[in-house]
């Protein structure tokens, strides 16, 4: 059966791959060296894939037909924002048959993920693996987190389908070593007056609730008071299904800085396994 | 009429213009020639890409996010751009703020 060899969350930002002296060299700096250390983790562990989780923002999918949560089922990924993300690479390398033992898994404990053959993995993701394997190699699945359109799952809810998602990599008999990784937040407004503003008291209380036994109070916070600390915020769904996959396990975190320059709160955060 | 027409008109005007060469991307009004089902005030807001009117109607803050970014606008412009829709004060204190 296969172990989470590497369990990590990273905040992603599209000035990250498109602008990064744009941020003070010190704060951009700290939020690279988080980035370098999972790195360094990934290298040691050498997992065989990577199951990665962000938020959607109508790339994959739109009000169209919106689900809570997608799976990619994909042998290979397009990715057209690569380009004005200036990355090197724009074809991902999928693992469909993990995809496919994941859909499974989640159905038998309860959840229900729309299914995708043509995800477009986005910034969300790419700011993110590219940082991982910057030679684009790795194999991957995608799975999209509906959280910017209500009705939305609660952080309970999170940290319940992310238990069910360590079950389910964890009795995966395809692979020995997978990484388990998520993207998105911190703190940040999209699309509102208040693009820009951080609520850095969040965060701070955010990272600390992660690390405590079953995430603290984190998991009694409605969405409506979660919604304060940013429209983007809710992308911290992705953290918490993470520290549920991961519980009983050490979290430890590596960075993190308020770049108001990247619009949002960036850190990382790992788990020992 | 519902604001998902108006929503599903800009989402196709944003896709229309990311998978077109940068010399032919499709100005709004030719999207909005399509059919949706647009009241006048929808459709004078859609066709003037009005991000004030668009987003004070409801229209998702990704959408509003995606259309700023087309138009060149900047973190600094979008607090004059909606200005008339500044959310209410906090009913209820968070509870991580500490003052």
């Amino acid at each position: 059966m296969a172990e989470i060899v590497t369990a990590y969350c990273a905040s992603h930002a599209p000035m990250q791959a498109v602008d990064p002296e744009s941020a003070p060299k010190h704060q951009a700096d700290n939020f690279f060296a988080g980035l370098e250390h999972v790195r360094d983790q990934v290298e040691r562990a050498q997992p065989q894939a990577v199951v990665m989780l962000s938020g959607e923002h109508f790339t994959s999918y739109f009000l169209d037909a919106l689900p809570q949560l997608g799976v990619g089922l994909a042998e290979k990924y397009n990715t057209p924002s690569a380009r004005w993300l200036r990355m090197e690479h724009s074809l991902l390398p999928g693992d469909a048959k993990l995809g496919e033992h994941i859909v499974a898994g989640l159905m038998e404990r309860r959840f229900w993920p729309a299914l995708s053959y043509e995800m477009e993995p986005d910034h969300g993701f790419l700011t993110v693996y590219d940082q991982l394997d910057p030679t684009w190699q790795l194999p991957f699945v995608p799975l999209v987190l509906n959280c910017t359109t209500p009705p939305l799952m609660t952080l309970r809810d999170s940290y319940e389908f992310g238990i069910a998602m360590g079950e389910v990599l964890r009795s995966y008999d395809g692979l020995e070593r997978v990484a388990f990784v998520g993207g998105g937040g911190l703190c940040h407004f999209v699309g509102e007056p208040r693009i820009g503003d951080i609520d850095e008291d969040f965060e701070r209380w955010f990272l600390e609730e992660l690390g405590k036994p079953d995430c603290g109070e984190l998991l009694d916070l409605p969405n409506d008071e979660l919604m304060e600390a940013g429209n983007g915020t809710g992308e911290v769904r992705a953290w918490v299904a993470l520290a549920g996959a991961m519980r009983g396990n050490q979290m430890t975190l590596l960075s993190y800085e308020a770049i108001y320059e990247w619009i949002i709160g960036m850190a990382v955060v790992t788990w020992t396994p | 009429m519902s604001i998902y027409q108006v929503q599903k008109c800009l989402f196709d005007y944003l896709r229309a213009r990311e998978h077109a060469p940068k010399d032919a991307r499709p100005e709004i009004a030719e999207i909005a020639a399509r059919g949706y089902d647009l009241t006048d005030e929808e459709r004078k807001a859609v066709e003037s890409l009005d991000l004030g009117t668009l987003y004070a109607m409801g229209t998702h803050p990704v959408l509003i996010n995606g259309l700023a970014r087309n138009m060149g606008y900047r973190k600094a412009d979008y607090r004059p751009l909606l200005a008339g829709s500044m959310p209410p004060e906090r009913k209820v204190k968070p509870r991580w703020l500490k003052s």
